[in-house]
């Protein structure tokens, strides 16, 4: 898993040719550090087909602006440039592959 | 790799054993944290943290096996019984006992339980879904490993059984099934089974006693309310809530005692996965160089 910032984002994520799953997080927030074991289960399981990246919302306080982020955990998938879907709160592993699996077998 | 128990080394059994046995007999044996200054828990007795890979590969069970065994332990009601399951786990795992099905064998037990059985019925893509991600266990134990894409196939289906479901207690059942779609080795494959069973038990208990989601969150205000204007500040806890209902509401009183009294039933589908797990562990076999 990578980690990025409002000074690389444009280059980690947005212009990625693969597809990414974006996961805001903070580290006050237990329900990602929940969270955090099973994305990078997923990251190592998709290391071909999607980067996983973090953004710490409270280090990149315009990047959760920009993407209207609310609560935490959000696990946002962006490809080409263009979100493909969002979800908020925990997630179960086989719900977060589910969702994966939805946004980014389309592309 | 298989996970070979102790890594057939009796000298390592007896050492974890002597580990365990030393913080109950201190009563140094805990529920909760997994180590802290001295007192332990299941997973801290034998290795002084929580690093449960450490725990897998120190005595050389699955890993997915070691992510669910805190929660077995803190089913039980008590501290005794906790160690005495604690201690069991470690008794009746054989040195050099061949491990690596251990983990596809409880899902199996658990998908087969009556109590998800009924309710899986109940929906036909989710029980569709049950029989075909019990055919991928048993096709795993019979050494004929599914490949990663029958997995996400049956995984699917199964998500978008759940998510069709009108009934509460299938839909949930139906997150059961979703979650044992996923290989034995998948880290916290038998930990997620095990929560999904944990939550589809509390929804039955409570749905035995017709107790609302609106009566929950009812409690919940007027402790959320006490907590704002100090009321009853000299009662703690568990008191404090039953003194709150007592005076304001006390039908709703009446009915909490009795969601109480079902609290009290919870983590049986935790402790027979656990029991099932120790005979598993007896049945386990040894490979002949180990023996």
């Amino acid at each position: 898993m990578k980690n990025a910032n409002e000074h690389d984002f444009e280059e980690v994520v947005m212009k990625n040719e693969k597809p990414v799953l974006v996961d805001f997080w903070a580290p006050w927030c237990a329900p990602c550090k929940a969270l955090a074991p099973t994305l990078e289960e997923l990251a190592r399981e998709y290391a071909d087909e999607i980067d996983v990246v973090k953004v710490d919302i409270d280090e990149n306080p315009a990047l959760a602006s920009r993407f209207g982020v609310r609560g935490i955990p959000m696990l946002m998938i962006v490809h080409n440039g263009e979100e493909k879907g969002r979800t908020a709160g925990t997630i179960s592993r086989s719900r977060l592959d589910a969702f994966v699996d939805a946004h980014v077998d389309d592309n | 790799m298989p996970d070979i128990a102790f890594h057939a080394d009796p000298a390592i059994k007896v050492d974890a054993q002597a580990r365990l046995r030393g913080h109950i007999d201190a009563k140094r044996f805990i529920f909760y944290p997994a180590w802290e200054d001295g007192a332990a828990n299941v997973i801290g007795a034998i290795i002084q943290s929580g690093d449960q890979q450490a725990y897998a590969d120190h005595l050389g069970y699955p890993i997915a096996l070691v992510t669910a065994l805190d929660s077995i332990v803190n089913a039980y009601s008590t501290t005794p019984l906790a160690a005495e399951y604690a201690q069991s786990w470690l008794d009746r795992t054989p040195v050099g006992a061949d491990l690596s099905d251990i983990v596809s064998q409880a899902i199996i037990f658990l998908l087969e339980r009556p109590e998800l059985v009924a309710h899986a019925r109940g929906h036909a893509g989710i029980e569709t879904a049950r029989q075909a991600i019990l055919a991928l266990h048993r096709r795993a134990l019979q050494g004929d490993a599914p490949e990663r894409k029958a997995w996400k196939v049956v995984r699917l289906a199964a998500v978008t059984a759940s998510d069709q479901a009108k009934d509460p207690l299938v839909r949930c059942a139906g997150t059961v099934v979703e979650a044992a779609a996923w290989p034995g080795t998948m880290r916290t494959v038998l930990h997620d089974v095990l929560g999904a069973s944990g939550r589809l038990e509390l929804k039955q208990l409570m749905q035995e006693i017709g107790w609302t989601d609106e009566e929950e969150s009812q409690v919940f205000h007027i402790r959320e309310q006490a907590e704002i204007d100090g009321r009853m500040a000299e009662l703690s806890g568990l008191d404090r809530v039953l003194g709150l209902l007592d005076a304001d509401n006390p039908q709703l009183a009446g009915r909490f005692r009795q969601r109480l009294d079902q609290f009290e039933k919870l983590g049986h589908v935790y402790r027979s996965a656990g029991a099932e797990i120790l005979d598993l562990f007896s049945r386990a076999p040894v490979p002949v160089a180990s023996r």
